[in-house]
């Protein structure tokens, strides 16, 4: 454990970059096809065109192709080379999460601001999130203290404390408490909890961890009405504006039925349903494409973090590379986890976007700049297991290779 | 560290169970009812309202409208978002005289989110209310019918309800026709409320507006015909007081006025104490139009050629049917007489006398006669039938020989138009087969339609029967032009025209002081007066039939004092209005 052993490179796991590219297809195809109705009750709704027939689409279609290009850039650019950068490319995400703060106290106009929370940074036709940067860089950093923690053996020591609950703590603060986004703290908790749990510290550090935040959690929640709001209406008591998103959500997935109501034929998008093509996006998939439909996108999902655990499993010779991918697992797994659930009622609404599906560049260009790295760290998992001992010629493989399971741990 | 993983891996798994499975009951076991919810929301169901029609009437020869819509706005108030001190202000000042609503009502209950405040706001009303952009307010458009003419004719064309069905009149009898049909739109809307091409049940069925109807009632003898009416119910000046007429082309049944005044405010028909105020009397209510009905039991006798006007008889001043008396109004002329004279003074003993000679025996009243006056009254000249005109009609009451005990008395009392009852249209299409030459039409208010701008004109007469011959019709024509000859001689009827009538005052059925019920006092108590009669020139046939009819609670109306001056008033206009040449 005390080495950095970088196994050999061999080709990645092409099936992540399927996955990600068929994803970013749906998305894109769902957009086409409820872009132009969502442009057509706003218009009508402010009783002006703000929005073209195909802006949506477009639009969508241009982060599709900077994600792509993302994704294999990523993919391309040697980890090793950008990995000492890891502190700065942290601190340079919550810089740009400050400057949001900075800007939306000084009522600029370049902070974007909705229902009271400012999310976006808005220059011209363009916007950014900072909170989907403040993502990357937390996984990285924690990753990277973590992992030279390990190596030095002071996991367990205000060295590594320090740092790993200033970074953890100053992201959820920028995120949720300035930008008002619970449902990106919740990813930022999963992210910092799943590279502390795989960090090998002992269990009673993590539940202790995890405790504190859950107190904070609470916290969190009572002191804002919004918050405290969607859980009132989880309960069944609450607001009339969350009850009739989630009722509405509900509406979309179950008139979908078995197959779904087919492309183009969604009537839930034509503004009934708030968010459709962002936070929403899943349940109009559900009323498009059924039961059936909405399966398929599960199990691609699953399957995919399926993929990425067992990624991080085989990077047991490099503890930075493993807990980067575990972060990433964490991300973008509470993503979908916390969205799908929330829009079939099984938890609270949270705001968050489904991964490359829900209309938005940001996000999707930062999940596409996430899964090019477990790509590109995908070509170095170990390769154990007696048959492999002795690999040292130019024999070709497939795809990534994996042993049935690690006989070392 | 596997342990770690598989641990991952047991969420990783959980989640898509715990997902999979809520899937799986949303979308397929409780599909049904999600679609059910979906539906309330996505669909729309508009009732396309379909266009009354308009009523128009004939000036001259030209239709103009006579009742007509015009769009008016319902004011709605959501009082929970309305602010009160503006909108009271605001609809105050532009539509304060349609306000339907106390104030103080419509701002009682906060949580209230719908009170309608204002009906039947006009079109400029409502854009100035709309230009204040008042938060919750918002207006419903309408049609309301609207009278060019006012009051005009209310009792024949009726009005439409708040439900927009037609009621009395010709607004009932042709609603039908006037409304239209409904059209339908169903589809699935977006959330702005706006139809959308999505699904495949969408059903566009376009409303079909209502017909545009023309009277055959000409709006300037209407006018002239309520008038004289309207003059001699002044002269009364009692609420209980009506007067009907009706003036028909006898050659073709075509009702040129039905007039029936007092008359009511059509647009605010909702003000009517008694709902009797809508009733178009002229073909609503039966009554017993006694002596004008001398016609009918002459025109009988001289068409079976048992009597001519110069047959004679002795008039006593009474006679007796069945151990009654029976006797005469007028007490003179006593002596041989011919029954032009008995006609003229309008003797019972006359027309009695005229049944006996039906029956074919000069000295009493038989089986036969009474056989054939039945078959004249009822079967010829329609009594007791409906005429088929397109509004509400009575049929009234006639009874046949077989009827009970002492049926040659009632007879003889009908051969004078008692004990018979009939409607005014009635008498008007059955007194203009008897001196139009002998053909029945069906009477009717109708002169076509008007479709595209175009005045479609319905074939001009319903011939039904033909009811005297040619010969009795000339002899009654002038048998009814002898009755006249005071009314020529004082130069009412000028020289060259040919007009004649039969006067008729009826004795009513009223519970007397006694408490007993019978016929009233024929000198001095309650009867109706009416009279029928006809013009034209002189040699020609006639151009007109007018029937008038005066009546009231309590009041004694004589046919020659009260009903003959309205018929020539409006005679003397006919001539003027048809603009009919006099023999030279």
């Amino acid at each position: 454990m005390g080495l950095f052993r970088v196994n050999r490179k061999h080709k990645s796991d092409r099936i992540i970059g399927v996955i990600v590219t068929v994803f970013l297809l749906i998305g894109l195809v769902i957009i086409y096809a409820i872009g132009p109705m969502t442009a057509n009750y706003i218009n009508a709704a402010y009783g002006a065109e703000r929005y073209g027939t195909n802006d949506f689409f477009i639009h969508q279609l241009i982060s599709v192709i900077i994600s792509l290009l993302v994704f294999f850039l990523v993919f391309k650019i040697p980890y090793e080379k950008v990995s000492k950068f890891a502190k700065w490319i942290m601190l340079a995400s919550v810089m740009t999460g400050v400057l949001l703060a900075f800007l939306a106290a000084i009522k600029s106009p370049l902070a974007n601001c909705a229902g009271g929370a400012c999310r976006w940074i808005t220059v011209g036709s363009l916007s950014f999130q900072p909170a989907e940067f403040i993502k990357l860089g937390l996984v990285l950093y924690l990753a990277q203290i973590v992992a030279k923690c390990k190596k030095e053996k002071k996991l367990d020591t205000i060295d590594f404390w320090l740092p790993f609950i200033v970074a953890s703590a100053i992201a959820f603060l920028l995120v949720v408490v300035l930008q008002k986004d619970l449902g990106s703290g919740v990813s930022l908790v999963a992210i910092s909890l799943a590279i502390l749990f795989m960090s090998g510290i002992s269990m009673k550090r993590v539940l202790s961890f995890a405790a504190i935040i859950l107190v904070c959690g609470v916290l969190v929640i009572v002191t804002s009405s919004h918050r405290m709001e969607r859980i009132m209406t989880f309960f069944g008591e609450g607001s009339s504006d969350e009850s009739y998103q989630i009722e509405n959500a509900m509406i979309a997935i179950g008139t979908g039925g078995f197959f779904g109501v087919g492309i183009g034929n969604s009537l839930q998008a034509t503004g009934y349903l708030p968010e459709s093509i962002n936070d929403a996006i899943f349940a109009v998939m559900g009323e498009t494409f059924g039961f059936v439909g909405l399966l398929v996108i599960i199990l691609c999902f699953m399957f995919l973090l399926s993929r990425l655990l067992k990624i991080s499993e085989k990077m047991e010779g490099n503890s930075e590379y493993q807990l980067i991918v575990v972060g990433i697992f964490a991300w973008i797994g509470s993503q979908v986890v916390t969205n799908i659930m929330a829009m079939t009622g099984l938890i609270p609404l949270t705001g968050v976007t489904l991964p490359f599906l829900s209309y938005g560049g940001t996000s999707m260009i930062f999940t596409a700049a996430a899964l090019g790295l477990c790509l590109q760290i995908s070509c170095y998992t170990g390769r154990e297991g007696k048959h492999n001992e002795n690999i040292s010629s130019g024999r070709r493989f497939r795809g990534a290779h994996y042993s049935s399971r690690s006989s070392r741990s | 560290m596997n342990k770690r993983f598989g641990f991952l891996r047991i969420l990783l798994i959980f989640a898509t169970v715990a997902i999979g499975t809520r899937l799986f009951f949303v979308q397929i076991i409780e599909h049904d009812e999600w679609v059910a919810k979906a539906e309330a929301q996505h669909n729309l169901e508009n009732t396309l309202l379909a266009k009354r029609g308009n009523i128009y009437m004939m000036d001259g020869d030209e239709p103009v409208e006579a009742v007509m819509n015009e769009t008016v706005y319902t004011i709605v108030i959501d009082p929970m978002i309305a602010d009160q001190k503006k909108v009271k202000k605001v609809i105050g000042e532009n539509a304060g005289e349609y306000i339907i609503a106390e104030w103080k009502d419509v701002f009682a209950d906060k949580n209230s989110r719908y009170y309608v405040v204002a009906k039947n706001v006009p079109r400029k009303n409502a854009k100035k209310i709309e230009e204040k952009e008042l938060v919750g307010v918002w207006m419903q458009q309408g049609t309301k019918r609207v009278y060019p003419e006012g009051e005009m004719a209310s009792g024949l064309l009726g009005f439409v309800n708040n439900d927009g069905k037609g009621q009395y009149g010709v607004e009932e009898a042709l609603d039908d026709r006037l409304a239209g049909k409904n059209g339908l739109l169903k589809a699935v809307k977006d959330i702005n409320g706006i139809a959308l091409s999505i699904g495949d049940e969408n059903v566009l069925i376009p409303a079909k507006d209502g017909e545009n109807v023309v009277l055959s009632i000409d709006k300037n003898i209407q006018f002239f015909v309520e008038k004289t009416l309207a003059e001699k119910l002044a002269t009364v000046n009692d609420d209980k007081v009506k007067a009907s007429a009706i003036v028909m082309d006898p050659n073709n049944g075509k009702i040129l006025a039905v007039a029936n005044v007092p008359n009511y405010d059509p647009s605010n028909y909702s003000q009517v104490e008694d709902a009797a105020a809508y009733k178009n009397y002229a073909f609503e209510e039966a009554y017993e139009p006694a002596s004008v009905c001398k016609t009918f039991t002459f025109a009988t006798a001289i068409d079976t050629g048992t009597m001519a006007p110069e047959t004679t008889y002795t008039n006593n001043g009474y006679t007796t049917v069945n151990d009654t008396i029976i006797k005469n109004a007028y007490q003179g002329m006593f002596g041989t007489i011919t029954m032009q004279t008995a006609l003229n003074y309008s003797l019972n003993t006359g027309s009695t006398q005229a049944l006996r000679l039906i029956g074919g025996d000069p000295n009493s009243i038989n089986r036969n006669g009474m056989d054939i006056l039945y078959k004249y009254y009822h079967d010829v000249f329609g009594f007791g039938q409906l005429t088929g005109v397109e509004l509400l009609e009575t049929e009234g009451q006639i009874s046949t020989p077989d009827s009970g005990y002492a049926m040659d008395l009632t007879y003889a009392n009908m051969t004078f138009g008692q004990g018979v009852s009939i409607s005014m249209v009635q008498l008007a299409s059955a007194f203009s087969s008897i001196v139009n030459g002998g053909k029945y039409y069906t009477p009717s208010v109708l002169a076509g339609k008007i479709e595209k701008d175009v005045f479609v004109k319905d074939e001009n007469a319903k011939f039904v029967r033909n009811t005297v011959s040619e010969t009795t019709s000339e002899v009654m024509r002038g048998m009814l032009y002898g009755t006249r000859y005071n009314r020529r001689l004082y130069g009412i009827d000028r020289p060259g025209y040919y007009v004649g009538g039969k006067t008729g005052t009826g004795q009513v059925i009223i519970q007397r002081s006694d408490g007993t019920w019978g016929y009233s006092e024929a000198a001095t108590g309650e009867t109706i007066a009416n009279y029928v009669g006809f013009g034209g020139a002189e040699g020609e046939l006639p151009e007109y039939v007018i029937v008038v009819k005066i009546w009231g609670e309590g009041h004694h109306f004589e046919g020659e004092r009260d009903a003959l001056p309205m018929f020539d008033t409006i005679s003397n206009y006919m001539i003027d209005y048809l603009k009919i040449k006099p023999k030279e």
